[in-house]
């Protein structure tokens, strides 16, 4: 036995030798996928996008803090679908599923909306009886909650949520949730709306936004107009590998899976041109300065720097230097 | 002197030794009192806050009994049966009460008899006096007829025929006394010398077991005080095993030295009987009540009191000598979670038959998983991917409790979702939508009547998807419709 383990660190020092000589990380050597890997095949939850997967270095890991951020408040939505499509392929991989644990503060609950057991089973497959909701007045008590709740064997998941990047939300407050989770093998996963990316201890970091729902199939094809599959642009802003990754993810409820959409099928937002083509003359002589977004059409080019209108989101004419 | 306005008159309500030696009388006018002693000081009486005393004295009482009764506006009631010996006998118990309350600056007089009849007109018109079982109707025979507990009007009647005393009532044929008086009277007679029962209804609910602690020198740290619920809940634990049965429901009380009594209580989801888990449940509730916990000089007298058992199922132990399971552990969890941060912090959503969006997820208090139905009928517990069906309308991930009001400008189209809209000051500007799902106000629940509601699903041009409604429709003569938004999709 100990000679195993004698064994296996030997292995390690080798492929960390190994990475300093190829001056990369030793997560992302390719013989990371070996025995390591196999070992701890129980020990991830993986998303089903190969691309995404590998990232991570074969999915989420399970006994773990991670960290999901919403930039704004608005993206509650989506933070959380994202989420909730976590903890379903969560629920469907283990034999005997548990029920999740969704704690926040009331003043969470009341900006972003309490999670609504109706939709959340229709999309997700999350039965109203899987969820129990801690709703209480201080994030110091959510974590509390969070944190005695970690180590009960009928809890599938542990779902924290807070908002805003409060002082209690530390270093020490997610290494003590991260540790938990270890020692328990049960994924703990913090919510955070509305918050900047600071140092934590939670090993993975990703930072979900809404994107473009896709479009109702039906027999005659794609329906215009309709509210589809829900999507999500979700960004490894921090994993082991160190490496960032942006992904357009949809889930298929039927299925249970994510599917990933392909660069090109990103429909833009607004699908009307920005700045309308020139005509036959050539365009007025460019401004001073780093032109950041083009103007409004007919606006004068130069002139007009600092108009109140600039702050009119990012619609209006902007400049930089 | 205390002063009351009572029958549209200002009488004397109370009057102190000094003033009761001038002559005064309770229940004289205010205005005759003024007339013999103008320099009598009044005081306007302050019926709530005697109130609150004797309250905050039953409070204090519970020490001796845990039947406690208020009796009046002035009185108690304290049904000392069994507890006597406690206290070195009837005697000593009363005089170590009256000496206690001596020193708390109250002057109190007592009276302790078989009967509730009785005791009470010991007290009243001897001060302390203890009758001894069947000493009742020489106690009772040389007092006026208010000594039953009579009223005014029963005894000015009673004073006209020539019955002035307890003793002529007990002589008198009973039959022309019932006739004459009703039958209160009879009534209040028997219940004095114990040929009825009279139930004495306690202040507070009686525990069924009870365990206590009387400490000779005050503890004031809470850690104390957790360490103490600790040794009484093993106390309790020797009476519960022998009942075959665990807590439900606990209260600890603690007695301060001036008086206060705090009462700390803790409900369980499963009967529970080990004291470690009892101890935690205190822990979690004096942790979230140290901002009000007030020990004061310290307390000397705690008490743990199982005031609703249930039967406890044993359990047998493994190898390891393991009985929770996990489900218990996950009640004891949410036990603690209530102990600490209340009732309402741990809810579970229930479904409920309702279309409105608002009421169609109830909120109920989470005590732990249900057991799965052992019938078939029960939804199944492995989740399937999709179990509402396909052609329900689709409900957001997100609720807000209270719809947040969103401006839609004024130039919209009437029919149909807006084209932009403000929410939280920012303008989104939708690029699909679909709906209208119309739900209208749910006539059979009484008077409700809601505007109806025009549901859309929309996203806007970033991607996020809401859910708005409209309340209202236009329509000539109804004021025009406002827009909300009510929940978020994923």
């Amino acid at each position: 036995m100990a000679s195993r383990a004698v064994a296996r660190e030997a292995v390690f020092a080798l492929r960390r030798e190994i990475a300093r000589i190829e001056g990369t990380l030793p997560q992302r050597l390719e013989g990371q996928a070996g025995e390591a890997e196999a070992a701890q095949q129980g020990a991830r939850l993986r998303l089903g996008i190969d691309g995404f997967d590998a990232l991570l270095g074969g999915g989420l890991m399970r006994a773990a803090l991670t960290e999901i951020h919403g930039c704004e408040t608005r993206d509650a939505g989506a933070v959380a679908g994202f989420t909730l499509a976590l903890v379903a392929r969560l629920l469907r991989e283990v034999p005997e599923p548990g029920l999740v644990l969704w704690a926040g503060t009331v003043e969470v609950f009341r900006e972003a909306g309490l999670p609504h057991a109706a939709g959340q089973h229709a999309l997700f497959g999350l039965a109203p009886e899987r969820l129990v909701l801690a709703q209480v007045p201080r994030l110091a008590d959510a974590l509390w909650v969070a944190e005695e709740a970690i180590p009960l064997q009928r809890l599938a998941a542990v779902v924290v949520e807070a908002r805003g990047n409060p002082e209690k939300l530390d270093l020490t407050a997610t290494r003590r949730l991260h540790r938990r989770a270890q020692a328990a093998g049960r994924p703990v996963l913090l919510l955070r709306q509305a918050a900047q990316p600071e140092a934590t201890a939670a090993p993975v970091r990703l930072v979900v936004a809404p994107a473009a729902s896709g479009q109702r199939s039906t027999l005659a094809g794609p329906l215009d107009g309709s509210i589809g599959r829900p999507a999500f642009t979700v960004s490894v802003d921090k994993c082991p590998a160190a490496l960032p990754g942006l992904f357009t993810l949809e889930w298929n409820s039927d299925e249970c899976l994510f599917t990933e959409r392909a660069k090109s099928q990103n429909r833009a937002a607004d699908p009307v041109a920005v700045v309308s083509l020139s005509g036959c003359r050539a365009g007025p002589a460019p401004a001073a300065g780093q032109v950041v977004a083009f103007r409004r059409q007919g606006a004068p080019a130069a002139g007009a720097e600092h108009t109140p209108e600039q702050h009119d989101a990012g619609r209006g004419p902007r400049r930089a230097g | 002197m205390l002063s009351i306005h009572q029958n549209n008159t200002t009488q004397v309500a109370a009057l102190d030794a000094r003033a009761e030696a001038l002559g005064l009388k309770r229940g004289m006018g205010l205005a005759e009192a003024r007339a013999m002693h103008p320099s009598i000081a009044v005081a306007e009486a302050d019926r709530q806050g005697e109130r609150r005393l004797l309250e905050g004295l039953a409070d204090w009482c519970d020490r001796y009994t845990p039947l406690v009764a208020l009796d009046g506006e002035d009185g108690l009631f304290l049904d000392v049966t069994g507890c006597t010996s406690l206290f070195g006998g009837e005697k000593a118990m009363l005089n170590g009460m009256l000496a206690r309350f001596f020193e708390q600056g109250f002057e109190v007089r007592a009276g302790l008899a078989s009967t509730a009849g009785a005791a009470w007109a010991a007290a009243r018109f001897f001060g302390r006096l203890v009758a001894a079982p069947g000493q009742e109707r020489e106690v009772l025979a040389p007092l006026p007829p208010q000594a039953l507990r009579l009223e005014s009007p029963l005894c000015t009647g009673l004073d006209s025929v020539g019955l002035r005393s307890v003793a002529d009532i007990m002589t008198a044929p009973r039959a022309p006394l019932a006739r004459r008086f009703g039958r209160t009277l009879l009534m209040r007679l028997d219940q004095a010398l114990g040929r009825i029962d009279e139930a004495v209804s306690p202040r507070l609910p009686v525990a069924s077991l009870s365990v206590e602690r009387q400490l000779a020198e005050p503890v004031v740290l809470t850690e104390d005080v957790e360490r103490l619920a600790q040794m009484l809940a093993e106390a309790l634990r020797r009476d519960l095993e022998r009942r075959g049965e665990g807590a439900r429901r606990l209260g600890l009380s603690l007695f301060r030295v001036d008086g206060a009594v705090s009462r700390i209580a803790v409900s369980t989801s499963l009967p529970l009987r080990d004291p470690g888990k009892i101890h935690n449940l205190f822990r979690e509730k004096l942790a979230a009540i140290a901002d009000d916990f007030d020990a004061g000089y310290g307390f000397d007298l705690v008490r743990l009191a199982a005031f609703a058992t249930a039967p406890f199922d044993m359990r047998q132990t493994d190898l390891a000598g393991e009985a929770s399971t996990a489900q218990d552990d996950l009640a004891l969890f949410a036990d603690r979670v209530r102990a600490r941060l209340g009732a309402g912090a741990m809810m579970r959503p229930v479904p409920v038959e309702s279309h409105l969006p608002e009421r169609a997820v109830a909120l109920r208090p989470f005590t732990g998983e249900a057991r799965p139905p052992a019938s078939g009928r029960g939804r199944p517990l492995v989740p399937a991917a999709r179990v509402v069906p396909s052609h329900m309308p689709a409900r957001p991930i997100r609720l807000f409790g209270q719809p947040e009001p969103v401006e839609v400008p004024a130039t919209e189209m009437p029919e149909g979702p807006p084209l932009r809209f403000r929410w939280r000051r920012a303008v989104h500007k939708v690029v699909r939508a679909e709906g209208p799902e119309r739900i209208a106000s749910e006539w059979w629940h009484g008077a409700a009547d809601t505007p109806t509601r025009d549901y859309y699903r929309v996203e806007d041009s970033e991607g996020r998807r809401y859910w708005l409604f409209r309340q209202g429709l236009h329509e000539a003569g109804q004021p025009s419709p406002h827009w909300f938004l009510h929940g978020l999709f994923a």
